[in-house]
């Protein structure tokens, strides 16, 4: 069962977006956690988020992005340059930071000189920085938007009736991402941090429909799954930038006696966990659970929440170190991360910052190194 | 940071320089001569401004007075909160809140000192904040960090949505200082209803944030006296740039820094619209006297910086364009972008109008010409979208008839330089050579002077240009 997960959380070209393209289905990128999937879901698109891995060179980024910027854009911009994501028939571009909203204008003008790189259907949504009335307003305005321009490049009408059914749809996954953390809490392991992270990543690739099946079916294994007795593992928490790469996860626990047990990362379950609202109107209701949580540091001003947010996590999954790890360039992380370090430190809770490039990890061998030392201290 | 770096309180010593500056030229021009044997560190920085006459010494004065008001901001029962130079102070002064912009701070440090303001720059990544962070706000920040500034009360900022490394830096500080925080948050979009619906909704919000930390209410009699000054302001800003249409323009390379950096120091205030019309008449007569404003007399070429001028290494970047016979046809921070400027053919939503005719009109007034201060203007949006960037670049090259565009930045702009190189692409397309800085305009451990002056020299020659 694993393997479904893997193919689709490894792979750019993987089996369900293959297959998803072979019936005919419409498939439509988006570049941040803040795009709700649920309405693609209603429209009966594929919704893909783009990643980055895969990347072997980075000259088509280059010359569009200047040096200064966090390389994940960069990777996607040099995919969609080499044409590995022709089989999108649209992309979504947000605000998400300042590095990834300019892929907008880096990939329509890298289309001049790789023709067939843009889709039609170039979208730009704008998603505010803030939880206020008047930032929930816009954020619903743009929700709005978004849904009228769908229908009419695709030729599909999204109702609130269908909305709410995806909410359903997407609700029954986030229950079952929750029992599968709430397993991952507990001290008998039943799931490595590699595997866990597979799928949610999968999660974000695959069909929610197929993706909440398989999952059920998963965790029904695990429950029957007896954990090692005396398990001696590290317990880990991951946290920080952007990370699409489950061998970031893979690299923290091979070769050390470590088990990652919880993340806080975008492409993880930090969006995935909270339930929507399936009674209030649908888009009021994914208006307020997208934005209204402030769990990404773009949220300015709400460091606080964030701290007590993982202090929470912390607590819960009986965390004996914390990794935090920034993409060079992505200050909005790689700060929060000082605040966090300073912070959990005088709590008594280890920590380890590091900075380090996107990529198929060009940076092993000192990642390797510096997460060793780590754990010399976490086993003194 | 070194031990003895904490021996000094670092707005107190930037005010008492500043305030020995703004004095140098009250004695003799024999006395001024005798002392700038004695401070080779500062001449290159003091000599510039007091060489204009009276407006540069009114300029030096503005910074003492503004550097004044921040030390004894407490004392004189006043907040002090922590700010960006897009943020306009014009809110702050009318709530009795003295505004420490940190971008102000940190160009002082790098022009002035001979190290820059490296300490505090690194004192920043020290207590966490990353290395690849603006190097505007780290320049000062790190001093406040370490606790040698005046207390801050709160922290304001407008640039989430346009720049996340400068509202990160605030947050950050915020957070570390654990003081207030507001942040003004921006749309992608500038000009259509529902944008300004929301400036003024969030601006407004923001006055209520303002209320509470202060415990008083807004003046708004007080607000509107600002405004209708601000207003004169603008005029003199406009007359200016008429001349500056002129060829040779009669202005002075340092000029451009003159009006924003008053505008961001002062903007309302007497002192300002004082040292306005001083340039404007100095500017004047050179005009009528058909002058160029380049010491020389001699405009070769003019040259728009497109973002942010060059402060370290004390004037030498603006000395080199004077040497070399490039006027300075000003950049995204000198232009007020004031209803009825003559740039505006084609960017009228990107113009803002003051109406104090009433309370709503003035709040509406204060929003909207924030939301159309430098940057948070210009860089918000796609920069090829109506409005943007390259729309208001190709403005303004044509209106003040420019021969080259240069951007300069700091290596913490993640925004610009996520679009620059097409940005300057499509300017080359228009017919304007453009220059990409790879300098940080306020550190020069980034990329020495030489380095700088190297490329510059290559880019003007190669190009054909000088």
């Amino acid at each position: 069962m694993m393997d479904a997960f893997y193919e689709a959380a490894s792979k750019i070209d993987s089996q369900p977006i293959r297959s998803w393209k072979e019936r005919g289905g419409k498939i439509v990128g988006y570049t941040c956690s803040y795009v709700p999937s649920e309405i693609f879901h209603a429209a009966d698109i594929l919704p893909v988020r783009l990643r980055g891995i895969e990347t072997e060179s980075m000259e088509i980024a280059d010359a569009y992005f200047g040096p200064y910027i966090c390389t994940f854009p960069k990777c996607i911009l040099q995919l969609a340059g080499k044409g590995k994501y022709t089989f999108m028939d649209g992309v979504i571009i947000t605000p998400g930071c300042d590095s990834m909203r300019r892929l907008d204008e880096c990939w329509r003008k890298a289309g001049d000189t790789h023709p067939g790189i843009v889709p039609d259907f170039f979208y730009y949504f704008d998603v505010p920085h803030k939880t206020t009335e008047h930032g929930i307003q816009w954020f619903m305005e743009e929700i709005n938007h978004m849904i009228s321009a769908l229908e009419n490049q695709f030729n599909v009408s999204i109702t609130p009736e269908k909305l709410q059914s995806s909410i359903r749809e997407f609700n029954r996954g986030r229950k079952l991402l929750q029992e599968l953390e709430d397993m991952r809490a507990k001290t008998d392991i039943v799931i490595s941090g590699t595997d866990a992270y597979a799928v949610t990543m999968a999660g974000t690739v695959m069909h929610r429909n197929e993706f909440t099946v398989l999952l059920e079916n998963l965790v029904k294994e695990l429950k029957q799954k007896k954990a090692a007795k005396n398990d001696k593992r590290k317990r880990i928490m991951v946290i920080g930038s952007i990370s699409d790469d489950i061998s970031l996860i893979q690299l923290v626990e091979k070769e050390n006696e470590a088990v990652v047990v919880a993340e806080n990362l975008c492409f993880g379950v930090r969006y995935e966990g909270a339930e929507i609202s399936e009674n209030d109107d649908a888009v009021s209701a994914l208006a307020h659970a997208y934005l209204g949580e402030s769990k990404c540091p773009r949220m300015y001003g709400k460091y606080k929440e964030r701290l007590a947010s993982l202090k929470q996590i912390i607590d819960r999954t009986h965390i004996d170190g914390v990794i935090m790890q920034n993409v060079r360039f992505c200050d909005l992380h790689g700060s929060e991360n000082g605040l966090f370090e300073r912070d959990l430190e005088k709590e008594g809770i280890p920590c380890l910052r590091i900075e380090r490039e996107y990529g198929p990890l060009v940076e092993t061998g000192r990642l390797k190194m510096r997460i060793d030392a780590f754990f010399e201290r976490l086993y003194k | 940071m070194r031990p003895e770096i904490k021996e000094y309180n670092f707005d107190w010593m930037m005010c008492s320089i500043m305030m020995a500056a703004s004095k140098t030229a009250d004695g003799s021009l024999k006395e001024y001569q005798r002392l700038c044997e004695y401070i080779p560190y500062f001449r290159g920085i003091l000599d510039p401004f007091v060489q204009e006459g009276k407006p540069g010494i009114s300029f030096l004065k503005l910074f003492s007075d503004y550097m004044n008001n921040i030390v004894t901001a407490h004392d004189q029962g006043k907040k002090v909160g922590m700010t960006t130079f897009c943020f306009s102070p014009a809110i702050l002064y009318s709530i009795g809140v003295v505004p420490v912009t940190l971008e102000i701070l940190s160009t002082l440090g790098a022009l002035m000192w001979k190290r820059g303001t490296a300490d505090y720059l690194d004192y920043c990544v020290e207590q966490g904040l990353t290395e690849t962070a603006c190097s505007a706000q780290r320049g000062a920040m790190g001093a406040y960090l370490a606790g040698l500034g005046s207390e801050i009360d709160f922290v304001v900022c407008d640039t989430p949505g346009v720049c996340d490394t400068n509202a990160n830096s605030f947050a950050f500080a915020a957070s570390y200082l654990d003081k207030p925080f507001y942040q003004l948050n921006y749309p992608q979009t500038l000009s259509d209803d529902r944008t300004e619906k929301y400036h003024i909704a969030d601006y407004r919000a923001m006055i209520e944030f303002l209320e509470q930390q202060t415990g008083r209410k807004l003046d708004m009699d007080q607000l509107k006296e600002i405004l209708e000054e601000i207003k004169i302001q603008d005029q003199l800003v406009a007359d200016l740039e008429e001349l500056h249409r002129l060829v040779p323009t009669p202005l002075p390379v340092i000029y451009n820094l003159m009006i924003y950096g008053g505008r961001f120091m002062f903007a309302g205030d007497h002192k300002y619209t004082r040292l306005l019309t001083e340039m404007l008449q100095a500017a004047g007569e050179k005009a009528k006297k058909g002058l160029s404003g380049l010491r020389s007399g001699k405009e070769k070429i003019r040259a728009f910086l497109c973002y942010i001028d060059h402060y370290s290494m004390n004037l030498k970047f603006y000395d080199w364009l004077d040497d070399h016979g490039i006027a300075h046809m000003g950049g995204i921070l000198s232009r007020t972008f004031t209803a009825g400027s003559c740039y505006l053919d084609g960017l009228e939503g990107s113009a803002y109008a003051i109406d104090t005719s009433s309370m709503e009109a003035i709040l509406n007034s204060i929003a909207q010409m924030n939301a159309r201060m430098p940057m948070v203007r210009s860089i918000r949006g796609q920069y090829d979208k109506p409005g943007m960037w390259l729309d208001e670049t190709l403005s303004l090259v044509k209106m003040f008839k420019v021969d080259c565009v240069i951007y300069n930045g700091t290596p913490g702009c993640r925004n610009t330089w996520g679009m620059v190189k097409p940005y300057a692409m499509d300017l080359e397309k228009h017919g304007y050579p453009t220059h990409i800085m790879n300098s940080d305009a306020f550190d020069d451990r980034v990329e020495s002077w030489e380095a700088t002056v190297e490329r510059l020299d290559e880019f003007f020659n190669v190009r054909g240009l000088l």
